[in-house]
């Protein structure tokens, strides 16, 4: 355990120290090019206006998240669908395939404005925009997982006799999951940059989007930062969020055991109680009168394996 | 011409009854029949591309043959899948899914998985030399251990039939025959009827009671041995002149000079 405590504490460090380097080379920059602080303010200023104007920059922080982190789920949501649903059929996914790929080369600045006139300058515009850019990653990685899935695998569950249905939730929905974090990690760090254009071009609310464009305005080059600064930290936030449920709800890439533990097998908890119902003898028949352990089956490994 | 027309009964638990597959012309099996009696282990041995897999997927109900029926227990079962257990030389194993929850994929397959499932599973898991791994994923277990898991995992079908396709084909010489000991401790201990094809000769003959030898494309059945050596059989068996008589004779019909030559 302290093995696992000395590893996350440098992990920690190496990544304050990223962020040490990159304030760093911005410093330098400064420096190096004799920029004036209306220019290009340093990165103790910038984060000093945030601290400053805290009260303001609250309220649209969350403002900004709440716009992200709904656009991200619901763009997450309909991309797993799509990409379940086109894996199911060819000709759906030959028909959709291409409007998809045509949906992420249009600009998304351009669509952005022909939305707020379609859904107003509400909550709904950004959402849209949001999933529109987080959808198609999430599409494209799961419909990857669905067609990886072993051939000799799905051969063997049909040997097997297995439900449709049962096939789908035992071998095929949980293989998404690798790939579908991937996408959902590309997305996540979109997901931002979405919300911002949407703010942009169809506000009504304040958010740091549109902070970000009066305080450029206005040359306010501080606010300028300010808010990219904090738009930098809830992408990487939302990435960082991604990728810790990725942990917990992928447990076999990251444990050697199942979290959740099988009682170690009592060999006489079978065939001892309620001695003849028709499904006891036939485990008896499997495993023969059971005092289990047998010697024999402690050959090879069973004796020098690991741990 | 059918060889086995109206033994449905006679002891046979499966039938390969004159079984022709072609595959866009190229013929597969060539009327290949073929029994394996109730509780009897039969080796298929034969060059690459004879068609032994091709053999299991119409045995296993995957590929259903051009012409030709499979038989069990005298009952028409051509092309239907469900009624045996099958295992291939890739584990197979669920990555997502425990040891416990690897063997009993078949449950999670067809009807849910219940717990007498699980404790039946560990219990077979324990009795077979993985009771302490009840709850690890595949990736930490070792690649006979892995193939152990898949064994275990066709056995919780209860099935009566199993159909090993090179189950040990990937494993190294020393885990290979640690693994023929325990395959043949756990046949010795159920009443299953095995198919079991493999590349090697030795242990073709060390595992069967008969052994099949395959021609090369397309697939016919040349001979079929009877292995007289006496069960329980140990590693002594390997080295008796009985086994080396008997492995003389499945090389000599595995390598006929005519058909040396294009290879």
């Amino acid at each position: 355990m302290s093995g696992f405590l000395r590893k996350t504490a440098v992990r920690l460090l190496l990544a304050a120290l990223a962020v040490g380097l990159i304030f760093g080379v911005w410093n330098l920059v400064i420096f190096a090019f004799d920029l004036k602080a209306y220019a290009l303010p340093t990165p103790q200023s910038s984060v000093a206006a945030i601290y400053d104007r805290w009260s303001t920059f609250q309220g649209l922080t969350v403002q900004t998240i709440e716009e992200t982190a709904y656009g991200f789920v619901i763009g997450a949501a309909i991309g797993f669908l799509l990409g379940v649903v086109m894996s199911a059929s060819k000709v759906v996914q030959r028909l959709v395939y291409p409007a998809l790929i045509t949906s992420q080369a249009v600009p998304i600045v351009a669509i952005a404005a022909p939305l707020a006139i379609l859904f107003g300058f509400g909550l709904l515009p950004k959402l849209v925009i949001v999933a529109w850019v987080v959808f198609f990653p999430v599409v494209v990685n799961v419909l990857d997982g669905l067609a990886h899935v072993d051939r000799d695998l799905v051969n063997l569950a049909r040997v097997m006799g297995a439900k449709r249905w049962r096939a789908f939730v035992a071998i095929h929905l949980p293989a998404t999951l690798s790939p579908l974090f991937s996408g959902l990690k590309i997305g996540a760090t979109y997901a931002v940059t979405g919300a911002v254009i949407g703010e942009w071009v169809a506000s009504a609310q304040q958010g740091l989007g549109t902070y970000l464009q009066t305080a450029n305005a206005s040359l306010d080059t501080q606010g300028v930062m300010g808010a990219t600064i904090l738009l930098t930290l809830i992408g990487v936030a939302s990435f960082l969020f991604v990728s810790a449920v990725e942990v917990i709800a992928t447990p076999w890439r990251t444990r050697s055991t199942a979290r959740r533990r099988m009682r170690p097998a009592a060999p006489t908890s079978v065939g001892h109680s309620d001695p003849e119902t028709p499904d006891r003898k036939g485990a008896r028949r499997w495993f023969g009168s059971l005092p289990a352990a047998a010697p024999r089956g402690s050959r090879s490994e069973s004796q020098s394996r690991p741990r | 011409m059918r060889k086995y027309e109206g033994v449905d009964g006679g002891g046979q638990k499966v039938v390969v009854d004159d079984v022709t597959v072609r595959f866009e012309g190229a013929l597969a099996l060539d009327h290949l029949s073929l029994g394996l009696g109730k509780s009897e282990f039969v080796s298929i041995v034969g060059p690459s591309g004879s068609g032994k897999s091709t053999l299991f997927n119409v045995v296993s109900g995957l590929l259903r043959p051009t012409s030709g029926r499979v038989l069990l227990d005298g009952r028409d079962v051509t092309g239907e899948t469900g009624h045996v257990g099958y295992m291939l030389q890739k584990d197979l194993l669920i990555p997502w899914r425990t040891v416990v929850g690897n063997i009993v994929l078949g449950a999670a397959l067809t009807r849910g998985v219940t717990g007498r499932d699980r404790e039946e599973a560990a219990a077979l898991a324990t009795r077979y030399g993985l009771g302490e791994f009840l709850d690890h994923y595949p990736h930490a277990l070792s690649g006979g251990m892995r193939q152990r898991v898949a064994l275990m995992r066709t056995l919780a079908l209860h099935t009566d039939v199993l159909l090993l396709d090179e189950p040990f084909g990937a494993l190294d010489s020393q885990t290979r025959l640690d693994m023929q000991l325990w395959l043949l401790s756990v046949y010795e201990d159920l009443e299953v009827a095995i198919l079991f094809v493999t590349h090697d000769v030795d242990e073709a003959i060390f595992l069967a009671d008969r052994v099949a030898v395959m021609s090369g494309r397309p697939g016919r059945i040349l001979a079929d041995l009877p292995i007289p050596l006496t069960r329980p059989r140990s590693l002594d068996v390997l080295t008796s002149p009985g086994f080396t008589e008997l492995k003389r004779e499945v090389l000599g019909l595995l390598h006929k000079p005519a058909e040396a030559v294009p290879a």
